[in-house]
């Protein structure tokens, strides 16, 4: 049995170090991949974005700690064949220190991760929606297969392009003529369903200026199956800055 | 021992029929299909000319399906082996040999044959309907020549749900499990054997009725039917709601019987701390669907009530569609347990025979499955955290995030098993090494869609693609082919082709993986769902998707092939080909119609995953006590 135990502690320290190398690489990767991620063009984008990549990178070490501790266990502990039926002399059936370590981490990974990202990022979300004291109210209708925006306190009605000043957080009074729809603009990092018969808000603070032809992440995409032009009801969104907007609801309004 | 009159007749009848197999043994099967085509016309064609419609109206479709699912069971032998008698009538005699296959029947073996044919059809027809989402997604344009977005929508729709019902709702639970349950528990039927034959038999007209779909009109609204979409985008809703509900029905049937075989029919000496953590993964989900699908066909069923009775539940301008999310996920969140805690089961059961180890941690295994499908039945609102109210969030936030805890015991248990001990891989294990690497993605990947900030940007887009795939496909497929190879010899007494076995193995796991890991990325870039058209910036990463999606395809012809190769030509296996202790591999291979024979008894003495040197037999076999 001690003999037995040696080799198995021998075999962890096989594993501490297949750890580490996995470790390595595998953040890596994920740095690398982090640093080519979609732009960000709202205050929200950058709170649900934060809770994506720290829990990417959090994913990743489980990943090789839990992943490598099979493969390695796999291949270290191989038998040479399908016809070799020996028993291994270590036939315990369970070790207490292995499940309570397990059993800690996973509880502490859980109760952390409901705390960061998830009630932080909440927390921050509407927060931003409980401190704003004007925002710009946008009606946002959604019908098969199209968006229309309404400005009322600009007096702009029913248009086809969303334009929305930089750094002013927007309320979108969201509402559907027919079935269900998802307003969604990928930049912006947040999407709502609209729903029948229901009135929904989603709150947003633009922080870049851009267009859809420059990055089509930049787009509202209706994002819950609502028919056949599902994938075409889209509309395009411009991001200006406030003396633009002033303008453009100039031009617009009646 | 329970002695209900089917064993009785079974114990009886130990001169098994050793009848050849003549065509004429296909006769239930064709009556079946004669009866409820022409149950369906009829029943439609007459309620079209009552309500002066047409029969692909939802109403007529309704009362088509309902009598021409009625008349197949009646055709497929339920009137002479259970209606009849119920009326005073002949019962018909107890069918042994190989005719038992192709009508309904008590006999629990070969429901689970019928169920592992099934899904292997079904799979094929849902696979092929895949391919064809790929093809349209290889370009970003609409790709007209192919398919139109009405016919893209019909086909992920059906894909998703045929996947979903036909597929991995019964391959481990219904071929692997109503095949095992008996045997593993030490008895020789499963304790309601009609109703799991019928359970059976609710399928083929269920799943042919999603299939044909399109034929009335198909459906737009994906496998999740949500209204008021369902009702305004084609009469093919309607057998998608009762095909569903068929299908759920059906496998509450299969629940009822796994519960109650574990409760009231193990052999004796078999303990709870005995049973198998197999059984304990069936059981598992056997209370997930017992609890929980009534909920949900009732809401599929009144989705279908507002499209042909007029009701107004979720439609209209008193209806309230979320009340349909609530009543939908309630099940089918927890469902997801029901396919994938029996292949856990599935993988610690076959470790510890393959490591020669005892099952590590036995009972913190027993735990997470039975955990996982507690709190499964609380967390379904995570599915539309950007449909609900701000107050829901957090409370389904960490419910679904607390289901980590338990599952991540499987991996404790598996880890543990693996750990010191001489692991033989077959192609059986190393598919279970392949579903455990999987999995972990999939289920890593869940806590971004639990995590309320992550999952308002990552719902509804590619990143859930990858992410349940990984689960389903990644999971729940690869254990399902895991235990087809593991316990084919108990089934034919054959051994599959070990060398396409492991080839076909690698091939799945570097096909699967370049086709769902990039759906990861393309979510992150803000590629939504259920679109045939997409915008040309991801052009190059769906291209990639849709090449290895068609080697992933087509390399599942590779297992068809040596599954179908072996059962005939196979290298014959001997009873225990993998030195297992499992009270399954203690009798002949293959099973016998009647496992043991009459006036014997297995006795359970020790633990079934002892394989110290000098551990003794985990079985000894008695004489079946007089009453």
């Amino acid at each position: 049995m001690n003999a037995a135990k040696e080799n198995l502690w021998k075999a962890f320290r096989g594993l501490v170090v297949f750890w580490i190398i996995g470790l390595a690489i595998g953040e890596t990767l994920m740095a690398w991949g982090i640093g080519n991620w979609p732009i960000l063009g709202s205050i929200q984008a950058h709170i649900t974005a934060d809770a994506t990549t720290y829990l990417l990178w959090q994913a990743v070490a489980i990943y090789v700690l839990v992943g490598g501790a099979v493969v390695y266990s796999a291949f270290r502990f191989r038998a040479s064949s399908m016809s070799d039926t020996a028993a291994p002399a270590y036939q315990a059936r369970t070790w207490a220190p292995f499940v309570v370590t397990w059993l800690v981490l996973a509880i502490g990974i859980n109760l952390a991760n409901t705390i960061y990202p998830g009630m932080v990022g909440l927390e921050q979300l509407w927060g931003i929606q409980l401190d704003t004291k004007n925002p710009l109210v946008i009606d946002v209708t959604a019908q098969q297969w199209k968006w229309t925006f309404s400005y009322p306190k600009q007096g702009v009605t029913d248009v086809s392009q969303l334009v929305v000043p930089e750094g002013r957080t927007i309320d979108f009074v969201l509402r559907t003529k027919d079935v269900m729809h998802d307003f969604w603009v990928p930049a912006w990092g947040e999407k709502k369903d609209v729903i029948p018969n229901e009135v929904r808000h989603l709150f947003i603070t633009p922080t870049m200026l851009g267009t859809t032809a420059t990055n089509p992440m930049l787009r509202v995409q209706c994002s819950l199956i609502c028919g056949n032009g599902h994938p075409l009801m889209r509309a395009p969104v411009k991001v200006v800055t406030p003396a633009d907007f002033k303008a453009w609801v100039a031009n617009n309004s009646f | 021992m329970a002695t209900n009159e089917i064993q009785e007749n079974a114990l009886n009848n130990m001169g098994v029929d050793k009848t050849p197999f003549a065509a004429s043994m296909l006769f239930p099967l064709f009556r079946a299909t004669l009866w409820g085509l022409t149950g369906y016309f009829a029943a439609a064609w007459i309620t079209a000319l009552l309500f002066h419609t047409v029969i692909v109206n939802p109403l007529p479709a309704t009362v088509g399906y309902v009598v021409g699912l009625i008349c197949w069971l009646m055709g497929s032998g339920v009137w002479e082996g259970w209606i009849r008698r119920a009326f005073g009538g002949k019962e018909a005699p107890t069918y042994t040999g190989i005719e038992r296959y192709f009508r309904f029947g008590p006999d629990s073996k070969s429901t689970a044959v019928r169920y592992v044919v099934l899904n292997i059809v079904t799979f094929f027809l849902a696979g092929m309907a895949a391919m064809a989402i790929r093809i349209e997604l290889l370009t970003p344009d609409s790709t007209s020549w192919w398919l139109s977005e009405i016919q893209y929508n019909q086909t992920f729709g059906i894909h998703g749900l045929m996947m979903l019902l036909g597929v991995v709702a019964s391959a481990i639970v219904g071929g692997v499990g109503y095949y095992l349950i008996p045997l593993m528990l030490g008895t020789r039927n499963v304790v309601f054997p009609k109703l799991l034959g019928l359970s059976w038999w609710l399928l083929p007209p269920a799943t042919f009725a999603v299939f044909m779909s399109p034929t009335i009109g198909g459906f737009q609204t994906g496998w999740w039917g949500y209204p008021p979409l369902a009702q305004n985008s084609g009469s093919g809703i309607v057998w998608y709601v009762l095909g569903a509900a068929t299908i759920l029905f059906a496998s509450l049937l299969g629940a009822i019987n796994i519960a109650g075989t574990m409760v009231y029919m193990r052999a004796k000496g078999m303990s709870l701390g005995r049973v198998p953590i197999f059984v304990w993964g069936l059981f598992a989900a056997a209370t997930i669907l017992v609890v929980e699908s009534p909920a949900t066909y009732t809401g599929a069923l009144m989705d279908l009530s507002d499209m042909i009775a007029g009701s107004h539940f979720y439609t209209g301008p008193t209806g309230h569609p979320l009340a349909y999310l609530d009543q939908f996920w309630f099940l089918f969140h927890p469902e997801v347990y029901v396919f994938i805690l029996p292949a856990f089961a599935i993988w610690l059961e076959i470790l510890p025979a393959a490591a020669k180890r005892p099952l590590f941690a036995r009972g913190w295994a027993i735990a997470g499955l039975v955990g996982v499908s507690m709190l499964g039945a609380m967390l379904g609102v995570h599915h539309y955290f950007t449909a609900v109210s701000d107050a829901r969030m957090p409370i389904f936030m960490t419910i679904t995030e607390t289901v980590s805890i338990p599952t991540g015991f499987i991996y404790l248990s598996a880890i543990g098993t693996i750990w010191g001990g001489r692991l033989r891989i077959n192609a059986a294990v190393l598919l279970v090494l392949m579903a455990m690497m999987n999995f972990l993605i999939g289920g890593l990947t869940g806590i971004f869609n639990a995590d309320v900030p992550a999952d308002l940007q990552l719902h509804n887009t590619y990143w859930v693609i990858a992410h349940f795939h990984y689960t389903m496909l990644g999971g729940v497929i690869f254990s399902w082919i895991a235990a087809l190879y593991w316990w084919f010899p108990k089934v034919t007494g054959r051994k599959i082709n070990e060398f396409w076995g492991k080839f076909h193995a690698w091939w799945f796991f570097v096909f699967f993986n370049c086709t769902f890991f990039p759906m990861f990325i393309a979510g992150i870039e803000g590629m939504n769902r259920r679109i045939a058209i997409y915008l040309p910036y991801l052009h190059d990463i769906n291209l990639f998707m849709s090449i290895s999606s068609f080697f992933l395809g087509a390399g599942f012809l590779i297992p068809l092939a040596n599954l179908l190769y072996s059962w005939r030509y196979g290298p014959k296996a001997e009873a225990n080909p993998w030195g297992s202790n499992g009270l399954e591999w203690q009798i002949k291979s293959p099973t016998p119609y009647v496992p043991y024979p009459a006036g014997t008894e297995p006795e359970v003495v020790g633990p079934n995953d002892n394989y110290a040197a000098e551990a003794k037999e985990p079985v000894i076999w008695v004489p079946t006590p007089s009453k």
